[in-house]
């Protein structure tokens, strides 16, 4: 199989995922944007919210990297900012949700 | 790679249904990751406590917050929708002129009545 044929299958798996996950949490997004610490605390820490909010976050991070990389090598003609730019889109699509989630795990009710 | 055609830039094209609804679902994409961002910011300073959140629960609670919120949905709604249509045409369906302008009104329409619905359906869960 070719990389970017991969590359496709794991774009629409991924898109197929996220819609239903994207779709859960706007909906627990209007009732908790507004709400003070103690109930924003215990959405986030108590389940299902934490396991499906860290999924979506990895799935998103998942999907927009390969997404924008597409973007990049769509508009971007130079082949080493095309590089670097892609470079940075991947680290920080590790690096951002693995942060987020070790800080929801460390969060005390 | 080197020789790979690039895009055209887009000012070059006459403005359709089709081109509008493929250009927002890379626009409303890049949005969405950097809402995700900000959304993954402010529950990570949950960690600062109580009292380091009251300023960003003062934000949250004025037009700006509100408006923030219901733009983050519309663009969610609308990358939705329009993920849908391309999973829909990936099956090979939905390429004709007619039923891919209406399709992507659809997606254009749709996606401001469901930011509707879901903030009617989210507050009323609360």
């Amino acid at each position: 199989m070719k990389p970017v044929t991969k590359k496709w299958i794991f774009m629409k798996a991924s898109s197929i995922l996220l819609i239903p996950l994207m779709f859960w949490f706007i909906l627990n997004l209007v009732g908790i944007y507004d709400q003070n610490y103690q109930n924003l605390t215990s959405f986030i820490t108590s389940q299902p919210s934490k396991f499906l909010f860290c999924l979506f976050i990895v799935v998103s991070y998942f999907f927009s990297a390969l997404s924008i990389s597409e973007v990049f090598e769509d508009y971007i003609h130079n082949e080493k900012i095309k590089n670097a730019a892609n470079k940075a889109l991947y680290f920080s699509a590790i690096i951002i949700p693995f942060v987020t989630i070790l800080a929801i795990f460390n969060l005390n009710t | 790679m080197k020789d790979n055609p690039l895009s055209p830039h887009i000012q070059i094209y006459t403005w359709h249904v089709s081109s509008l609804v493929s250009i927002s679902h890379r626009i409303t994409g890049i949005i969405n990751i950097l809402a995700i961002t900000l959304i993954c910011i402010w529950f990570s300073t949950l960690l600062l406590g109580d009292d380091n959140y009251d300023s960003i629960n003062f934000f949250m609670k004025t037009f700006f917050g509100k408006f923030l919120v219901i733009g983050i949905i519309w663009s969610f709604c609308f990358q939705g929708l329009s993920e849908i249509r391309h999973l829909i045409m990936d099956y090979g369906y939905g390429f004709e002129i007619n039923t891919s302008k209406l399709t992507g009104l659809i997606v254009i329409f749709g996606s401001f009545l469901l930011t509707i619905i879901i903030y009617i359906l989210g507050k009323s869960l609360v």
